[in-house]
């Protein structure tokens, strides 16, 4: 964000001043808040954690959750699947985008403007649920890993933001690269895609996010355990019956008793978004800046 | 344009020697879009016939309308439109205020360090996905260990709190204001870049005027915002046929059905549970065919409004 000398008239008086950042500071505790909670109730030993209340320390503090769950295997299955989906997914759909959107911005491509129909037509319209999970089934996609990656492998939106990134690069540069016997592929590769790394930066992430948070392909077209997602899994765990059978799972069934099922919840949280946010906080430059670009039409 | 001058064959042969490289790279998008979201739409055909799942599509017998004028007839279904357009129209009038409020309080603030800190921190919760959202909601509600529970006891409260997630009463806010909690932020990052590219000289000549903070706020910074909300206000508008499938999936549960069955958990329910495909199909076209129609007429209205806005 460009650095401007406020020079607009701000709030008169002290008190209304005073006020505005104690709302701010309400917004960013009611934000943080939840994350902060459950990591430090996971911290906590089970029992002196029972009361519940406001966290703001761990009481107690003990890895024994931890050690619990890391002795049940199916949460690693879960997340290496997860970490296989994002990262499998991520390339594919990287990769194919930018292949598409790459030709798009070129205004040497004759029938531009009707495949950017096509393209742009599908974020109007869709099938629906049942003829797409028709399709998978005909496929054989159905319970396999593909299923993860390929169906949701273009985001039309992402792609067109990137397309209006290539655009903005000054048309004389493909150009002389051409009159250097430069071919498309060279192009793409030494000049465009070096020019656009920061909005590749951005659609990256958002694939990374999306293919992490993704819970429906899990739902809808998988059933076999050893290919749960780690979002599935910690929903069946939230639920109910999920977390006993957990503990159960584990092999120090001693150990096992000294913890509750509520512990157990807020381990696996947590342990599912202390990944996510160290990301952010390293990446989250970018994210604003799709956040950005992502309002200005193409 | 090019597309004037005649096209011989010749010059085909050589328009294509030069850049056939680009008709190459868009295969692999070309295929994925017939095959993923073009096969799809011939799917929809299921909506008009009487299709079992089994044989061949083609060889299904048609029923014209037949699928729609159950659907309307069925209660359930009532009951899912009825609950989709409740939850997404009360998630646009909570959720649709909310970033500009906080964009201006932001914006009000002179510490620049308290600035940066807030607006990164209300994007965080839109990175997270919905099923953890609802273990956090979870952590905070629950009658037993939620923090809720705890502040009423020690402000003298004696009773347990409902267990406002499965209660049919309360589970509507609780979607709802959970929406709000998560999709602030991204919309008030993109109104905080609005309002910083408003021309700051129009803020000195207002003071030279004697304008005051209140009407700066409203002639200058609100006015300047107005293509922005326009824009973001078709997109929600547009997709107010869709409430929201992660979201009630991940956090309904069946005490709390009645009120939250959407469309979307309406057709998975009967097409994927109970194998009904045509009559969920017809669910479902016609959520898609209303979003469509829905989408192009806010479009339509907003380019009247404002030329500058708009989609497309």
């Amino acid at each position: 964000m460009a650095i401007v000398k406020p020079k607009k008239k701000r709030c008169g008086d002290m008190v209304t001043g005073i006020f505005i950042n104690f709302l701010l500071i309400v917004v960013i505790f009611v934000s943080l808040y939840p994350f902060w909670h459950v990591v430090m109730y996971s911290l906590s030993d089970s029992r002196a954690a029972m009361s519940g209340g406001l966290f703001l320390w761990p009481r107690q503090f003990t890895l024994l959750t931890y050690k619990l769950m890391f002795e049940t295997t199916r949460i690693f299955v879960a997340f290496r699947n997860s970490i296989a989906k994002t990262v499998i997914g991520t390339i594919i759909s990287v990769v194919v985008t930018v292949l598409v959107a790459y030709p798009l911005s070129r205004e040497e491509l004759r029938g531009r403007k009707m495949i950017q129909f096509l393209f742009y037509f599908t974020m109007l319209f869709s099938g629906g649920i049942i003829p797409t999970y028709m399709l998978i089934k005909d496929l054989e996609l159905l319970d396999t890993f593909w299923v993860y990656v390929i169906p949701g492998a273009v985001n039309v939106y992402n792609m067109f933001i990137l397309r209006s990134a290539f655009l903005m690069i000054p048309r004389s540069l493909p150009e002389s690269a051409m009159l250097d016997g430069a071919n498309p592929i060279q192009i793409l590769c030494y000049i465009i895609l070096p020019l656009s790394r920061a909005t590749i930066a951005t659609i990256t992430l958002y694939y990374v996010q999306g293919n992490w948070n993704s819970y429906m392909d899990g739902v809808l077209y998988v059933n076999d355990s050893k290919l749960e997602l780690l979002q599935v899994y910690m929903r069946r765990l939230i639920s109910q019956a999920g977390a006993a059978a957990a503990l159960n799972e584990a092999k120090n069934l001693s150990a096992a008793s000294m913890v509750t099922e509520e512990s157990t919840k807020m381990t696996v949280i947590a342990f599912s978004i202390i990944p996510v946010i160290i990301v952010y906080m390293f990446l989250q430059k970018y994210f604003m800046k799709g956040v950005t670009i992502g309002a200005v039409k193409g | 344009m090019r597309s004037r001058e005649h096209w011989t064959p010749g010059k085909w042969k050589r328009y294509l020697r030069r850049y056939w490289m680009l008709y190459a790279m868009l295969v692999p998008g070309l295929i994925y879009l017939i095959v993923f979201k073009y096969t799809p739409m011939y799917g929809v055909l299921m909506a008009f016939k009487d299709y079992n799942g089994i044989d061949k599509l083609g060889e299904a017998p048609w029923v014209g309308l037949a699928n729609f004028e159950r659907l309307f007839t069925t209660r359930a279904f009532r009951r899912a439109l009825s609950n989709n357009i409740i939850i997404s129209v009360a998630k646009l009038l909570c959720g649709f205020p909310m970033p500009v409020i906080l964009a201006l309080l932001i914006d009000t603030v002179s510490h620049r360090g308290l600035r940066k800190l807030t607006q990164t921190v209300v994007i965080l919760p839109s990175f997270i996905s919905w099923v953890v959202i609802y273990g956090l909601l979870y952590a905070v509600l629950s009658p037993n260990v939620g923090v809720v529970q705890a502040l009423l006891e020690f402000f003298g409260y004696q009773g347990k709190i409902p267990d406002i997630l499965a209660t049919k009463e309360t589970f509507r806010t609780v979607i709802v204001a959970s929406y709000v909690w998560k999709e602030a932020g991204p919309a008030t990052v993109v109104y905080l870049a609005a309002i910083t590219g408003i021309d700051q000289q129009l803020y000195e000549a207002a003071a030279i005027d004697g304008a005051g903070f209140w009407r700066q706020l409203w002639h200058i910074t609100l006015s300047g915002l107005r293509t922005t909300i326009i824009t973001l206000f078709i997109i929600r508008v547009g997709s107010i046929m869709y409430a929201g499938f992660d979201q009630i999936y991940a956090m309904s549960n069946d005490a709390v059905i009645s009120v939250a069955d959407i469309i979307d958990t309406y057709v998975y329910r009967i097409g994927l549970t109970q194998r009904n495909f045509s009559l969920a199909t017809a669910a479902g076209l016609f959520q898609s065919a209303i979003g469509m129609i829905l989408v192009m007429i806010t479009n339509y209205i907003s380019k009247k409004i404002e030329p500058d806005s708009g989609l497309f």
